[in-house]
């Protein structure tokens, strides 16, 4: 009777999740799970105590050097993070696609004080290439390489001041592509009052888009009126993951008259978005083209800023695999994401602008003058 | 005939109680585990490589013994630091901000006194005043609430509510400017190194646990003596169980809840103190990602009690370090581990449901724990 | 009731919006200024409304609820994972996805009630407790259902985010058309009085939060049902001889107060933005328990409270976008983060200096025991 219980709130919860899941779960037979999972407490101490770390990788032995094994440690945040982490882990992928990486996984760093181990459990295992996600990596980069000389690192947003054996830093000029998008957000702009949703200025790259943003509106109409905010007013921790306060904040510069806004960090910059597009005026997304990631707001996102991690990590797998990588720093590509469904509502003019403006921060004849991190 | 069966009842309930004390617990975590190991399978994952890689991860090695048991530091910490307050009727849920202040004023000391002084200190000077600092900026912010709620009446939980937010963003505004490393190399948020001086330095060479972990050990032992052993202690016990009769049988309650807060801070500001002097030797942004939420579930989990705080936090600590492992070995989201935790959460402190399941008769009081807001 | 209270929390809010307008008024016009902030401070106000109504509720039968957050949190994913699921796989119409949303939201906010209320009524698990679990239960539940079910290739739908339906347009209360005649065709009046009109078009979740303060203050204590309530929050054993059913009320109301906590977290995904973040309620749960304690455990007084966090979130917003126009000796305002301290301290300020003791129900957080 008192097993009939047990067994029966088991069968409860797995039904809840087996209808929750839908079609991706295997079917579980509804009966099995409670006779079947009693052996997992007896038997898993046993195996711990045999098994030395990391001697065996997931599926096929990294440590062949026939087999081109690729691992992301993230930075303190998830891999579905619809920003840099999930672009690095999507920049792997695609080298999986690609042919040139066999086997790739990831771990998702919960604390900054994991850097040291997650990498270790790649370089471990026998991994080709690690890469690291965020500048806070890169001191446990750095070390790591002296630790694994055979591990190529690609360390994404990690500036390396001077070059380390086995580290390759894989840089964004941000203010480039803030500067572009706010050179259109201008030309774009009827009521010339334009506004910004960020998340927090202490982060290198969210300031740089924010402030190439003001500098690109700026070059286009001295007088215009930009409202920038930032989301300060919390600790570190929730900044990134705000949407509802960067909708409200959002809605405050539209009802003041803001007719295109550009929203950078995380989640809390896609919530601008979003709200931006319901209001029915001009949104730019930042990162990816994230007219592909955000598709409540699609119709209304005129065009995003940004920086090309995802093909940035798959050149420089590539060049890791055939050997013709490089220590030091690799600077891959920023730039505005095309205007998608509002392409008819942007004039040949403007677009030919937006080309002088790109070739001319390409070849250094415009200059964003926006300092690299906040002073 | 009396004496004698006085003395194997005696014997009996020591039995019982011990019985009691570890089967309740030990069947709470066996379901948890077994509900997740269920979780695990409907996904269309292996519940056995899953936990392998688990224990494997969290104690699998020495490396791995070492790294719990820094995971665990700051948890007993915190967990202390909730604990204490709890005994003494109140809840404070600004373990988080208190740890955050603490870190930034042990990573000041650490890394600015010398510059201040002048000359070089020796470690047994500048460490103890590094710590010291921290636990101070603590127990000072902690002790403000308390004071707030002894003279004015303001409800502490309100009070760590907003002192968390004050201090996570004063924290920011510090780390990210006065305090921010000023190497031209370094672009995010954090304090520069703090001097040698100020370090605490391994157990063992090659492994990162340090002695911040023995001293999180005996601050267990001096939280139990303080709170059964001394006369503030039996204080601060009155006042928790009821303070209308601990004011009537002559106990300031006023001093004792001061006391009673400004230890608890105290606490939760060397969890901060010590990350930084043991482990990280700085402050950087965003590194204490929840302790002080984990540390109330933590000092739940151990009933409040200091032995039970102890081993609530290298329980989590376990899980949260072998995480990692389980993640790169199945590729299975870490927040698998948060619901494992709440269910052995729900299990261990509703020992009700246990009994309920297992069909185990209720012996002895019930505990008080928490006594809700408070009068 | 409180006048004393109410009249201090007036006048914070007024000083709020005055600081703001003397700043901004050179770069936009007063009253625009006041209309756009009264909007933002409905809206940052809703959920922590809401939330502290969920509290109310449960605190005045006598369940300490510290689940808040969690039961905002996984109703927001659920709410919305019904919406999208509807509008994408079955392709019905947006109200339709959106109002069954809503209900399922408030149905699994009632449903973490029910968890709530077994733990801690049934088997009189410490309420801290039950609460504590389930914010833990909903960080990792809607954490890993969100990457199982849209992360990588192998899940629901192929790896791609689904777009979900949208969110609740607003109500648009028709005061411009009634009263344009008073115009009589004045633009700036016309301009004038769309503006006004924008602060009443709020979103029906926003309208319900303040419909339901009120139904909740006469609920409470105009109605046996109230009575009875209180009567178990505050000595349940005087409620019990009198024939109260402590367990049933004390479940009741719990129930009632995770639904409510339910339609606070389809604020965030179905009235607010159309998508879903892990953590992103972001601790406003807790905010919402301040604003109940604040509020001294009474509807009104909550929403008192939650409006001058509200507030302070638009004076945050709005002196960032005024940056510009602040004067220079007041220059450490341009810094956000010292105006991003306002609405914490305030609260810190009145609860000691003006409110000082709040009391709550007597029974809250005890478990009874016959």
């Amino acid at each position: 009777m008192k097993k009939l219980y047990f067994v029966m709130a088991l069968v409860i919860i797995a039904s809840m999740m087996l209808t929750a899941c839908g079609a991706p779960a295997a079917p579980v037979a509804t009966e099995a799970p409670a006779a079947t999972e009693a052996p997992a407490m007896t038997e898993a101490p046993v195996a711990a105590t045999e098994a030395p770390v990391a001697t065996e990788a997931p599926s096929t032995d990294c440590t062949s050097p026939d087999v081109f094994c690729v691992g992301v440690v993230t930075d303190v945040g998830k891999v579905d993070d619809k920003s840099f982490n999930q672009s690095a882990w999507e920049g792997v992928q695609k080298s999986k696609d690609d042919g040139v990486a066999d086997i790739i996984q990831y771990i998702e760093t919960t604390d900054a004080k994991d850097y040291a181990k997650n990498i270790s459990q790649f370089g471990d295992a026998g991994y080709d290439v690690i890469v690291t996600v965020g500048f806070g990596l890169g001191e446990a980069t750095a070390a790591a390489a002296a630790l694994y000389p055979d591990v190529r690192f690609i360390g994404v947003d990690q500036f390396q001041a001077a070059d380390v054996a086995g580290v390759t830093g894989l840089n964004f000029p941000e203010d480039n592509a803030g500067f572009l998008v706010g050179a259109l957000a201008a030309q774009m702009s009827k009521s010339a009052h334009i506004g910004g949703v960020f998340a927090t200025d202490l982060v290198p790259p969210v300031w740089r888009f924010g402030e190439g943003y003001r500098a690109g509106a700026l070059y286009i109409n001295p007088n215009i009126k930009i409202d920038v905010v930032y989301h300060n007013d919390v600790g570190f921790d929730k900044t990134f993951t705000d949407p509802e306060w960067a909708a409200n904040a959002a809605n405050a510069m539209v009802d003041g008259g803001a007719d295109v806004i550009f929203a950078g960090g995380g989640k809390t910059g896609n919530g601008a978005v979003v709200a931006a597009a319901q209001r029915g005026i001009y949104a730019i997304g930042v990162d990816t083209d994230q007219y592909f990631t955000l598709p409540e707001a699609a119709p209304r996102i005129l065009s995003s800023a940004m920086k090309l991690i995802v093909p940035g990590v798959a050149t420089l797998i590539a060049s890791a695999k055939d050997g013709s990588i490089k220590d030091g720093n690799f600077m891959g590509d920023a730039g505005y994401a095309p205007f998608h469904d509002l392409d008819g509502e942007v004039s040949a003019e403007v677009k030919a602008k937006m080309e002088e403006i790109a070739a001319g921060l390409l070849d250094g004849s415009i200059k964003t003058n926006v300092a690299p991190v906040k002073p | 005939m009396q004496p004698e069966k006085q003395k194997t009842s005696l014997i009996r309930r020591v039995l019982q109680s011990i019985s009691e004390a570890v089967l309740i617990p030990f069947l709470a975590i066996v379901t948890a585990v077994l509900i997740g190991g269920l979780i695990i399978k409907v996904v269309g994952g292996d519940p056995f490589v899953a936990y392998k890689a688990l224990l494997q991860g969290a104690f699998g090695s020495k490396k791995a013994w070492s790294e719990t048991a820094i995971w665990s530091t700051p948890y007993i910490f915190a967990g202390l630091a909730v604990a204490l307050a709890f005994r003494g009727g109140l809840f404070n849920i600004g373990a988080e901000g208190q740890l955050a202040f603490g870190a930034v004023f042990s990573a000041l000391i650490g890394y600015a006194l010398p510059e201040w002084l002048g000359f070089d200190l020796p470690t047994y000077i500048h460490l103890p005043l590094a710590i010291l600092a921290g636990a101070l900026a603590g127990g000072i912010w902690a002790g403000i609430v308390g004071a707030l709620k002894a003279y004015t009446g303001g409800h502490e939980v309100i009070n760590t509510i907003m002192m968390n937010y004050i201090a996570l963003n004063m924290t920011s505004f510090l780390v990210g400017g006065v305090m921010k490393d000023k190497n031209p190399l370094n672009v995010i948020s954090r304090t520069p190194l703090i001097a040698e001086s100020a370090r605490i330095s391994p157990i063992f060479t090659g492994l990162r646990i340090h002695w911040g972990f023995a001293l999180a050990l005996v601050m267990a032992f001096v939280v139990w003596w303080l709170l059964n052993k001394t006369t503030l202690g039996f204080e601060i016990r009155t006042v928790g169980l009821n303070p209308d009769a601990a004011k009537y049988a002559g106990i300031n309650v006023k001093r004792v809840i001061i006391i009673t807060m400004l230890f608890s801070g105290i606490l939760a500001g060397l969890a901060g103190a010590i990350e930084v002097t043991g482990l990280n030797y700085r402050h950087e942004l965003g590194f204490s990602s929840g302790y002080g939420y984990d540390a109330i579930a933590i000092a739940l989990l151990g009933k409040s009690h200091p032995l039970g705080v102890v081993l609530a936090s290298f329980l989590f600590a376990a899980m949260r370090n072998g995480a990692t492992r389980m993640q790169f070995m199945t590729q299975l989201p870490v927040d698998l581990i948060s619901m494992i935790q709440a269910l052995i959460l729900l299990f261990v402190a509703a020992d009700a449901i246990v009994r309920y399941i297992y069909r185990i008769k209720v012996k002895g009081e019930r505990v008080v724990l928490t006594r809700g807001w408070g009068g | 009731m409180d006048w004393k209270r109410f009249g201090f929390i007036a006048l914070i809010i007024t000083a709020l919006f005055t600081a703001v307008v003397m700043v901004g008024q050179s770069q936009q016009r007063p009253l625009m200024i006041i209309t756009s902030m009264l909007a933002t401070t409905i809206a940052v106000a809703t959920p922590l409304t809401l939330g502290a109504l969920a509290g109310v509720f449960c605190e005045r039968s006598g369940v300490v609820n510290i689940g808040i957050e969690g039961m905002m949190l996984s109703s927001a994913f659920f709410g919305w994972f019904t919406a999208m699921y509807l509008f994408n796989v079955y392709h019905w119409s947006l109200m339709a996805c959106i109002v069954t949303g809503t209900i399922v939201a408030i149905f699994f906010g009632g449903l973490m009630g029910v968890l709530l209320a077994w733990l801690s009524v049934t088997f009189k698990v410490d309420q801290i407790i039950g609460g504590t679990v389930i914010n833990i239960l909903a960080v990792g539940l809607t954490g890993f259902l969100n990457r199982q079910l849209f992360f990588g290739k192998t899940s629901l739908f192929e790896g791609t985010v689904p777009s979900s339906p949208g969110v609740f347009s607003a109500i648009h209360l028709p005061i411009t058309e009634i009263f344009a005649p008073l115009c009589k065709g004045g633009n700036l009046c016309l301009e004038n009085m769309s503006a006004i009109n924008r602060v009443f078009d709020q979103k029906p979740i926003a309208w319900a939060a303040i419909i339901l303060v009120f139904i909740s203050h006469y609920v409470l204590f105009h109605t046996r049902w109230g009575l009875r309530t209180r009567a178990v929050g505050e000595h349940p054993r005087a409620a019990d001889t009198v024939g109260i059913n402590v367990e049933r009320m004390r479940y009741a109301n719990v129930i009632i107060g995770g639904m409510l906590a339910g339609l606070a977290g389809a604020y965030f995904t179905i009235e607010s933005i159309p998508s879903f973040e892990p953590l992103m309620t972001n601790g406003r749960g807790f905010i919402s328990l301040a604003a109940m304690i604040f509020g001294n455990w009474t509807p009104i007084g909550a929403w008192a409270a939650a409006l001058v966090f509200g507030s302070s979130q638009a004076l945050q917003i709005n002196m960032q976008i005024f940056r510009d126009a602040i004067p220079p000796q007041w220059a450490f305002l341009q810094q956000s983060y010292v105006v991003g301290l306002t609405p914490y301290i305030l609260t810190m300020l009145i609860l000691t200096g003006i409110i000082g003791k709040t009391t709550p129900p007597a029974a809250d957080g005890v478990p009874y025991e016959k």
